[in-house]
C-alpha cells in the first residue's frame, strides 16, 4: 500500500490538533488557525482535512457530551495518533535537515 | 431574540449530508454562526449558506437510497413495458417515430443552413472594426445607397480622419467577369481576379500559406494568388512563390511576380477570388476615370476600437461634397459582416435583405418541429387513454403516482431519442441533396455543443409530449377506471382538437406561401422583358479580339449560324454602371437623373432584339457613330424632351446627337423597375461580345464558334454564357428558397396528416360500439363515414378560416420586394384551402371506411 501522505494544509491542521490536545474540534481548530495564519479559512476545508486524516489514521475522534450550546449538537474532538505524531516528526526532521543544508548566503 | 441559522440552507445540508458527519458539521456551523451573528447577522447568514454549499462535495454526500429499493429493476420494467407498447401499437409507434424524426431532420437541416448564413463573413479577425464605405446618393425621388465609392476615397479617409485607422480600396471580381486571364508562359487560364490596396490582407483575415501578408501588394509588379490557382498554374502551391506570370485584362497586360499564396478562401466568405493585383494598377487602368465623381471602387476601413459609428457617419456626411463641388453623395460606414444579411437599403437606412430568408426558415423549422411535437403529444394522450386499465391495475397493486409518471416520461424520452438517432441518420443521407439545393457546403459535425443542443431539444420535446399523459392519467382513481366509469374529459378533447387546428393553420400558411413564391418566380422567368434574350450568348472580349475589334467582330459575324454580333460594356443581367453626367437642352440646374449607361457597338439592336420607338440604332452604314447616342423611353420622359431625334445632349463633356429612342426593356432584373438608360457608341473598351445565334440549331453554331475560336483566338477557351441562363441565375436565391420551402411545406403537411391519420384511427376505435349500434339500427356506410369525418372537417375548416388571412398578409408583405409582381388571386387561397380539406378527408377516410365496414357483431359481442 502506498505510504499515506500529508498535504500542506493537512499538516497545519494536524499540528493544530496536536497543539490543542484534547480541546481540538472544528471551530477551535478554525479559530486558532485563522489567528496564526492571519487569513480566512472556511470550516468545510477543516472538515475535509480532518476526515481525510482520520481515514489515513493520523487522528482519532470522539464525541463530547451534550450541552446547551450549538443547538444541542455534540462536539467532535480530535486527538493525534502515534502514527500521526510520527508523520509530523518525519516531516519536521526532513525540513530541518534540508534547512540546515542551506549555505550561509548573505542577502545584504 | 436569537438569530436563527438560514432554514433552507440547513434543510439542504440535512438532506444531502452523511448521517455520521451531520451532527459534527451542523454543530460547528451553528457555533460559528452564533459567534458571527453577534457582529453582523446578515453576513453570518451569507457565510453559513456559503459554507453549506461548500460541503456539497462527494466526501460529505450520503449514498442516496432510492425510495423503491428496486430502482434498477423498475427502470428495466419500464423499458420492457415501453418496448411492448411499441410492439402492441405498431402503427402509432411508427407514425410517432417517423413524424418526430422528420421534424427533427428538418430542424437540423435548417439549423445548419441558418448557422452558415449567420456566420458568413464573421470570421475576420478585425470583424468588430471592419466597415464598408457605402455611398448615399441623393437623387430625385429619394436616397439610393450603393456599395461603390470613388477610387480616391480610401487614401483621403486614412489621411484625414483620425478615427479611421486604416482604409483599403479594392475592386469586385464580378466587374471583370471572364475577362481576366493569367498565363504561366504557355497557356492562358481564366481566373477571377481583383485589384486591392496594399493593406488588403491585413484588413481581411485571409491567411497566407506562403509569403507575408504585410505589403504583399506594395510593388506594382506583384500578384497574390490562391493555393488552388497556384496548383493550376504551376502544378504545386509550394514553389509558386517568386515565380512570374503574365496577366491580361482586355487589352491591358503585364508581367508580375507572385509575392504570396493565400489559403483557399472559406466558403462562408462573400469575397471569392483567385488572385489579387495591386490597386495602383487599377488606378492606371482607370486613368482620368479616377476622380471624385466616379464610383468604381469598394472602400473598406478599420476604425479605431471604441469609435461611435453614428457620430463618425455624421462627421463624414460632407466628406465627398467638400472634395467635389456639386456632389450628391454622402459616405456611410456599414459593418462589413452585416452587408451579407442586411444588404438592402431604403432611404439611406439599412432595411433587411437576406435576413428575411434566414428568419423565414427559422420560423419554418420551428413550425415543423412544433407540428411534429404536437403529433407526438396528441398520439401519446390518445394512446395513453387506451391504457387506462393498465394504470388501474398498477395503482391497485400499489404503484405510486411518481412511478407512473416516471414510466410515461421514460416512454416519451425513449421515443424522442430513437427519433433523434433516425433524424441524424436522415440528415447525413440528405445533406448532399440539401447542399445542392442551397448551393452551400454544409457538413454535420457532431460537436459537443451541437449534440448538447440536440439532446436538449429532444429532452424538451420528450418531456413536453410525455408530461400531459403522465400527469393527467396518473391522477385517476383506480376504482373509477376499473369500474369503467371513465370518460375522456372535455378539456382533453378540446386540447387535442385545438392542437390539430393549429397544425393545419401552420400547414395552410406554408402551402399558400409556397404557391405564391412559385408563381412569382415563374412570372419573373417568363415575363416579356422587352428584348429577346433567347439564343444570345455573351463572350468575353479577350486575346486577339482586343487587338482589332472591328475586323474581329466582322469575321465573327461570318461564322455560319451567327446572325448578329455586337459588343457592349453592359452584361444585361446585372445592373451595370450608371452616370448622372448627362446634360440636355432645357435641363434645369440641380436636376439629377441616374442613367444606366453602356458603351455599345454596331448592331446592338438586332443582336438584343429590342424595339425602337423612334429613329434608328447604331449601324455601320452610317460610318463612325462615336458622336451618336440612343436613349430609352424612360430616359426621354425623365429628361422631358419632346421630339428628341436630332437633339444634341452632352455626355461627360462630349456632344452627342440622339439618333433613336428604344422602347423600354428590362435590362437587368425584375427586382428593379426600368430606369432611364442610354447607349453611346464606342469602338474600344467593350468587355462583352454579344452574339445572336440561329436558334434552330444552336449546338451546331456553338461548335462552329469553338472551332473558329481555336484558329482566331489561340490560347483562349471559348467560354460563353447564355443571357437567358444568366438572367435565370439572378433568381437563384428565390428559386432556392422556393424549392426548399416547397419541400418543407410538403413535410409539414405529411406530418400533420400523419397526426390526423392516427387520431382518426383512435376516434374510430373509441366509437366502435357506437358505430356497431348505429349499424344494427340501420345506418348506412355513408352515414357512418360522414359522422366520423364531420369532426375532422370542422377542425380543418376552422384552420382554413384562421390560416388564409394570415397567409394573405404574409404573401402581400413578401411580394412588396418585387418591382413587378403577380397579383394575389382569390383562387390561390381557394386551392390551398381546398387542398388541405381534401388531403384531410383522404387521410381520415381510410380509417372511417374501415370503421364503417366492421361487422357490428365483432365490436358488440364483448363485455
Amino acid at each position: 500500500m502506498k505510504e499515506p501522505s500529508l498535504g500542506e494544509f493537512e499538516e497545519l491542521v494536524l499540528l493544530m490538533v496536536a497543539a490543542l490536545h484534547d480541546e481540538a474540534y472544528g471551530v477551535s481548530i478554525l479559530e486558532n488557525l485563522e489567528t496564526k495564519l492571519d487569513k480566512r479559512v472556511n470550516i468545510s476545508a477543516i472538515h475535509v482535512a480532518l476526515k481525510r486524516m482520520e481515514e489515513k489514521g493520523f487522528v482519532q475522534s470522539r464525541f463530547g457530551g451534550i450541552t446547551n450550546d450549538r443547538g444541542g449538537r455534540r462536539k467532535k474532538f480530535y486527538i493525534i495518533t502515534a502514527f500521526g505524531k510520527k508523520m509530523l516528526d518525519q516531516q519536521y526532521a526532513l525540513r530541518t535537515s534540508l534547512y540546515q543544508e542551506i549555505p550561509k548566503i548573505s542577502f545584504n | 431574540m436569537k438569530v436563527q441559522a438560514p432554514k433552507y440552507a440547513l434543510k439542504f445540508l440535512r438532506w444531502f449530508c452523511r448521517k455520521d458527519y451531520l451532527e459534527e458539521i451542523e454543530g460547528d456551523l451553528i457555533e460559528l454562526f452564533e459567534l458571527q451573528s453577534a457582529e453582523s447577522p446578515a453576513a453570518a447568514k451569507r457565510k453559513f449558506t456559503w459554507s453549506v454549499v461548500r460541503y456539497f462535495r462527494p466526501e460529505f454526500i450520503k449514498l442516496f437510497p432510492s425510495q423503491n429499493s428496486k430502482f434498477i429493476i423498475m427502470q428495466q420494467h419500464n423499458l420492457k413495458i415501453t418496448y411492448r407498447t411499441f410492439l402492441r401499437y405498431k402503427s402509432s409507434f411508427l407514425i410517432n417515430l417517423f413524424g418526430l424524426a422528420t421534424g427533427l431532420t428538418c430542424a437540423i437541416l435548417i439549423f445548419l443552413w441558418v448557422n452558415d448564413e449567420l456566420s458568413t463573413d464573421k470570421f475576420h479577425e478585425h470583424d468588430a472594426q471592419l466597415y464598408h464605405v457605402m455611398l448615399n446618393h441623393e437623387e430625385d425621388g429619394g436616397i439610393r445607397t450603393d456599395t461603390s465609392s470613388p477610387g480616391l476615397l480610401a487614401e483621403a479617409l486614412e489621411e484625414e480622419v483620425p478615427e479611421i485607422k486604416m482604409a483599403v480600396e479594392d475592386s469586385d471580381p464580378l466587374w471583370f467577369g471572364e475577362n481576366f486571364s493569367l498565363s504561366d508562359g504557355e497557356k492562358f487560364h481564366k481566373a477571377s481576379g481583383k485589384f486591392a490596396g496594399d493593406g488588403y490582407f491585413e484588413m481581411y483575415s485571409f491567411p497566407m500559406k506562403y509569403g507575408q501578408a504585410d505589403h504583399a501588394l506594395k510593388d506594382k509588379k506583384s500578384v497574390v494568388i490562391s493555393e488552388s490557382l497556384a496548383t493550376r498554374l504551376f502544378g504545386s502551391s509550394k514553389d509558386a512563390l517568386n515565380k512570374s506570370l503574365e496577366w491580361k485584362l482586355l487589352h491591358f497586360t503585364s508581367q508580375a511576380t507572385v509575392t504570396g499564396v493565400f489559403k483557399n478562401l472559406p466558403t462562408n466568405s462573400t469575397q471569392q477570388f483567385d488572385f489579387v493585383l495591386p490597386f495602383s494598377l487599377f488606378k492606371d487602368i482607370l486613368g482620368d476615370g479616377l476622380h471624385w465623381g466616379n464610383y468604381n471602387t469598394y472602400t473598406s476601413v478599420l476604425v479605431t476600437p471604441g469609435t461611435n459609428i453614428n457620430q463618425l457617419n455624421q462627421k463624414l456626411a460632407d466628406f465627398i461634397k467638400n472634395k467635389n463641388q456639386g456632389s450628391n453623395v454622402s459616405p456611410m460606414l456599414v459593418k462589413f459582416s452585416d452587408l451579407y444579411l442586411y444588404g438592402q437599403f431604403e432611404n439611406g437606412q439599412q432595411a433587411g435583405g437576406r435576413i428575411m430568408y434566414v428568419r423565414l426558415f427559422s420560423v419554418i423549422g420551428l413550425f415543423v418541429l412544433i407540428i411534429a411535437s404536437i403529433n407526438f403529444m396528441n398520439l401519446s394522450t390518445a394512446r395513453a387513454s387506451r391504457r387506462l386499465k393498465e394504470i388501474g391495475v398498477k395503482k391497485s397493486l400499489g404503484a405510486g403516482r411518481k412511478t407512473l409518471i416516471a414510466q410515461y416520461l421514460t416512454e416519451a424520452l425513449v421515443m424522442a431519442f430513437l427519433a433523434l438517432i433516425f433524424a441524424i441518420a436522415f440528415t447525413y443521407a440528405l445533406l448532399p441533396q440539401f447542399n445542392q439545393i442551397t448551393g452551400k457546403v454544409l457538413t454535420l459535425t457532431l460537436s459537443p455543443t451541437f449534440i448538447g443542443g440536440l439532446i436538449g431539444i429532444v429532452i424538451f420535446t420528450g418531456l413536453l409530449a410525455g408530461s400531459y399523459p403522465a400527469l393527467y392519467l396518473s391522477g385517476f382513481k383506480p376504482i373509477n377506471i376499473l369500474k369503467g366509469h371513465f370518460r375522456g374529459s372535455a378539456t382533453e378533447a378540446w386540447t387535442r382538437k385545438g392542437l390539430v387546428v393549429f397544425q393545419f393553420v401552420l400547414s395552410i400558411v406554408m402551402v399558400v406561401s409556397v404557391l405564391i413564391v412559385y408563381k412569382q418566380i415563374n412570372f419573373a422567368l417568363t415575363k416579356n422583358i422587352g428584348y429577346d434574350r433567347n439564343g444570345v450568348i455573351l463572350v468575353p472580349m479577350e486575346g486577339k479580339a482586343t487587338e482589332n475589334i472591328e475586323s474581329y467582330l466582322t469575321r465573327l459575324g461570318e461564322v455560319p449560324g451567327v446572325e448578329h454580333v455586337s459588343a457592349s460594356s453592359h452584361t444585361f443581367t446585372q445592373n451595370g454602371s450608371f452616370t448622372t453626367g448627362v446634360s440636355w437642352p432645357g435641363k434645369t440646374e440641380g436636376t439629377i437623373i441616374k442613367f444606366e449607361q453602356s458603351r455599345a457597338y454596331y448592331d446592338i439592336q438586332q443582336t438584343l432584339g429590342f424595339e425602337m420607338a423612334e429613329g434608328r440604332s447604331f449601324s455601320n452604314q452610317y460610318g463612325d457613330e462615336t458622336s451618336k447616342i440612343i436613349f430609352n423611353e424612360a430616359a426621354i420622359e425623365a429628361m422631358g424632351l419632346e421630339d428628341p431625334i436630332g437633339k444634341k445632349v452632352n455626355l461627360w463633356g462630349e456632344e452627342k446627337e440622339i439618333i433613336g429612342v428604344m422602347k423600354n426593356f428590362n435590362y437587368s432584373s425584375l427586382h428593379s423597375k426600368v430606369e432611364p438608360m442610354l447607349f453611346h457608341f464606342k469602338t474600344d473598351f467593350l468587355p462583352n461580345i454579344l452574339i445572336k445565334l440561329n436558334t434552330k440549331n444552336p449546338r451546331n453554331v456553338l461548335s462552329n464558334l469553338r472551332e473558329w475560336y481555336k484558329i482566331n483566338n489561340p490560347g483562349y477557351n471559348f467560354d460563353y454564357t447564355f443571357l437567358d441562363t444568366a438572367y435565370e441565375a439572378q433568381y437563384k436565391a428565390e428559386e432556392r428558397v422556393s424549392l426548399l420551402a416547397r419541400y418543407f411545406a410538403g413535410v409539414a403537411i405529411v406530418i400533420s396528416c400523419l397526426g390526423l391519420f392516427a387520431l382518426a384511427a383512435f376516434t374510430a376505435e373509441r366509437r366502435q360500439k357506437e358505430i356497431g349500434v348505429r349499424k344494427i339500427l340501420g345506418a348506412s356506410h355513408f352515414t357512418i363515414v360522414r359522422l366520423l369525418s364531420a369532426d375532422f372537417t370542422k377542425m380543418v375548416l376552422l384552420a382554413i378560416v384562421i390560416g388564409l388571412p394570415v397567409s394573405y398578409v404574409m404573401a402581400n408583405f413578401w411580394l412588396q420586394n418585387f418591382a413587378y409582381h403577380i397579383n394575389l388571386e382569390w383562387w390561390y387561397f381557394a386551392i390551398s384551402g381546398a387542398a388541405a380539406l381534401v388531403i384531410a378527408w383522404l387521410t381520415v377516410s381510410f380509417q372511417t371506411i374501415k370503421a364503417a365496414q366492421t361487422n357490428p357483431s365483432a365490436s358488440l359481442k364483448e363485455e
